[in-house]
């Protein structure tokens, strides 16, 4: 049988290291800071409130999910998501709610949790079972805008060497279900469950991947793009290469820093072509990602191409130096000095994470505190 | 001489912990038995076992009885109000004033609804004005209790707690200075007129007050332990009822006030979110049996057709006060009107005022009862369905 003609699968070109971010929010109730279940009445309200970007459902009740628009400045980027958080965060608040950042929600329980009502979540639900409710997890993914399917292919291949950068700068999710999980991002062992996670195939071109595809779609395996939660996936529709292995970080300024990285990352690979797409890279992939996973910048990091054993550290350092130029033609030298900063000290939000339950006692309290760092000055206005 | 000293002496005489019991066992086997049968909310069952078992029906339960198990149901009201306060937020009514707008209206029009509802059946000024502040509360342990069984959460859930526990401050500050008025009825002096509400208000919250701090003091002092907060806090609920009693104030007003002041006076997050809920149902099922045993079907003959305008012109104040200002405060279309039934039932607390009026002066409770308890009579078992419909109608309830 012929595969349908898909227009998913047409590439619609996009400006080249245009950004935009997507992020999956936490809802919390304000008594004991577990998970909320109040996504429907919080998007009709924000439905009928002015704001930038979009907001959007996710797949259980208790999560959102905001848009940016399309950037080529940080400085833009920064700003529609600091106007999003604060109108979020006020809508929120109308309601007795709270929004929170961070990969997990520390002590909620996966059994609680509901499905948001919509056809395709329902689908989910009855697909993946228990991982659907599990699969609240909260993600950041950044989108880099390219001019053709080839490109988009080759960017996400050449990315794939750093994607261990994006864990460890992001992680957030040390805690889930009520214990630590001694990773500093354990977000990403819930996306492993799935059958459809993993990595995009070592093809070389955008046919080949049209074949590959629609070779799926023949056996009955997937039925669209959506199905597919690879780490790194191209994404036609936008024309954009989408890095998904981010926990959302505490704050949006992180995350916008995040998208500058990715951003000046692609600006260094699609000028420079360092990378030839070489097999190696995913035979070390698995390695680096858990070490990534697990131990944070302190991780060890194996770069395929020139066979040395280093530390993640070194290697997002010298990265960060190696990208100096190119931060400077795109104005992102601030966002990537932030960045270069917290990797030196080996802070991140995951150990930001524990220290306030060293601190505070309780994982009711770690959700609180992570609530009042992404909402910001709107919960005291 | 006898010997069999060691044998108990018949008839027996009633045993408080053995009355507990029994209630306890017959309210839960009822409720469980109306929900798998009827799929209503366990809390009808409580109250028909009540009813059966009450002066309407075997009599087993009389007043006398029911005085045994005093000490439990007043623990058990403590636990309500202290739980209803617990979800109220002054942050979040100055965020949504809205909110705290709509509270005051749905208090308001339905006192103003009712009282002109029973001027209009030609009902005295004094007793119209008593049972229309008695009707502006809703029941605070109907809404909770369904509320938990349902284990529903979100706006309308959250929303109708909110306007109960209000509801019910302002149907008892509203009772207690119609005090004063039955005082000058019944011809007191100035100095009783005066003093007695503000005795019952100020000490009320005074105690509450005090008890929060002290909550606060000693939960900072024990650390962020679970189990060491909800020991403190049951002991400290338990032991503000009985000095509420002992000092003949408000228990509803004291734990109520201990419930909002403890969350709301919290700045650096001491306490730990304790769900007292979890021990206190068991003082919940007997406190509804208790509540139905004390109903007299005999009222609804008597006040059946007074309480049907009561009760329809209560819903119409309440709903109107809620639908001004449910687009304003951010809910969704048709939560509004899901929020006016959920507020329908109406408090066993009516019945407690009117009979604690009533111990003061017997004649005014009796005109009083005739309104009043007929129409509690009614919505304590029609209250439950009503908020079980509205919160399972909001998507609020969780899947069984």
């Amino acid at each position: 049988m012929p595969a349908k003609w898909n227009p998913e699968l047409e590439f619609k070109p996009s400006r080249e290291l245009s950004i935009g971010v997507e992020l999956e929010l936490q809802i919390l109730n304000s008594r004991d800071y577990n998970l909320a279940r109040d996504a429907g009445d919080l998007l009709a309200l924000l439905e009928r409130t002015p704001h930038p970007g979009a907001v959007k459902p996710e797949i259980t009740e208790s999560m959102i999910e905001v848009n940016t628009s399309v950037h080529m400045k940080f400085a833009t980027l920064r700003a529609e998501l600091l106007e999003i958080r604060d109108a979020v965060s006020k809508a929120a608040a109308q309601l007795n709610l709270r929004i929170a950042g961070g990969g997990s929600h520390p002590f909620h329980k996966w059994s609680d949790r509901r499905i948001y009502p919509t056809e395709r979540f329902k689908h989910l639900l009855s697909v993946y079972g228990y991982l659907a409710k599990q699969f609240t997890v909260f993600g950041q993914h950044i989108h880099v805008g390219v001019p053709d399917g080839d490109t988009a292919i080759h960017l996400a291949h050449a990315l794939s060497r750093y994607i261990p950068h994006f864990i460890a700068l992001s992680a957030s999710s040390p805690f889930q279900q009520g214990t630590d999980t001694d990773f500093q991002s354990s977000r990403l062992n819930t996306v492993s469950a799935f059958p459809l996670s993993g990595t995009l195939p070592l093809v070389h071109t955008w046919s080949e991947f049209v074949a590959y595809f629609e070779k799926m779609q023949r056996f009955g395996i997937v039925e669209s793009m959506k199905d597919f939660y690879w780490d790194t996936r191209p994404k036609p529709e936008f024309g954009t290469v989408e890095i998904r292995v981010l926990d959302t970080p505490l704050t949006v300024e992180r995350a916008a820093q995040l998208a500058a990285y990715a951003q000046t990352l692609a600006h260094y690979l699609l000028t420079q072509q360092p990378l030839p797409t070489s097999d190696d890279v995913y035979l070390v992939y698995k390695y680096n990602r858990f070490q990534a996973c697990r131990y944070g910048v302190g991780g060890a990091y194996i770069d395929a191409q020139t066979q040395q054993r280093g530390t993640l550290q070194r290697d997002i350092l010298d990265t960060l130096e190696l990208l100096r130029p190119y931060a400077r033609t795109l104005d992102t030298e601030a966002p990537l000095s932030a960045l270069r900063a917290e990797a030196e000290a080996s802070k991140s939000d995951a150990a930001w994470l524990r220290e306030a339950y060293q601190k505070l006692g309780s994982l009711n309290d770690v959700a609180r505190r992570q609530s009042e760092q992404w909402m910001g000055s709107p919960l005291n206005a | 001489m006898t010997e069999v000293q060691f044998l108990p002496q018949f008839p027996l005489t009633a045993n408080p912990l053995a009355l507990f019991g029994g209630m306890l066992l017959s309210g839960a086997l009822t409720g469980e038995l109306v929900r798998r049968v009827l799929n209503l909310p366990r809390i009808t069952g409580y109250v028909l076992i009540g009813l059966t078992l009450g002066a309407s029906g075997l009599d087993v339960l009389d007043a006398r009885m029911l005085g045994y198990t005093r000490v439990f149901l007043d623990i058990g009201l403590g636990l309500v109000l202290f739980e209803l306060g617990r979800r109220i937020n002054f942050a979040w009514l100055l965020r949504d004033r809205w909110l705290a707008a709509m509270s005051l209206a749905e208090s308001m029009l339905s006192f103003a609804c009712m009282f002109g509802a029973l001027r209009w059946l030609d009902v005295e000024p004094l007793y119209a004005a008593i049972a229309a502040a008695i009707g502006v509360s809703s029941s605070p342990a109907i809404v909770l209790l369904v509320a938990r069984e349902l284990r529903a959460e979100g706006q309308v859930t959250e929303r109708a707690l909110n306007l109960v526990a209000i509801n019910s401050v302002v149907a008892f500050v509203l009772t207690t200075m119609l005090l004063s008025w039955i005082h000058r009825e019944y011809q007191a002096g100035w100095f009783v007129i005066l003093l007695h509400p503000l005795y019952i208000l100020a000490g009320s919250c005074f105690i509450g007050l005090a008890a929060s701090w002290l909550a606060l003091k000693l939960a900072g002092w024990l650390g962020k332990r679970i189990e060491l907060h909800a020991a403190l806090l049951l002991g400290i609920v338990v032991l503000l009822v009985g000095a509420g009693e002992a000092l003949k104030l408000s228990i509803l007003l004291s734990l109520l006030t201990f419930g909002v002041l403890i969350g709301n006076m919290d700045r650096e997050h001491k306490l730990m979110p304790v769900d007292v809920g979890r021990f206190s149902q068991i003082f919940f099922v007997v406190l509804f049996v208790a509540s139905g045993a004390l109903l007299h079907i005999g009222d609804l003959v008597a006040g059946g057709a007074v309480a049907a305008v009561y009760i329809a012109a209560r819903f119409v104040g309440k709903s109107i006060g809620v639908l001004c200002f449910a687009h304003l405060s951010g809910i969704r279309a048709g939560s509004g009107g899901l929020l006016s039934i959920a507020l329908l039932p109406m408090s066993g607390i009516a019945l407690a005022i009117a009979q604690s009026t009533g111990t003061s002066y017997p004649g005014f409770s009796a005109k009083l009862s005739v309104i009043v308890l007929a129409a509690t009579l009614i919505l304590e078992l029609i209250g439950p369905l009503a908020v079980q419909f509205a919160l399972r109608r909001a998507g609020e309830a969780r899947e069984e």
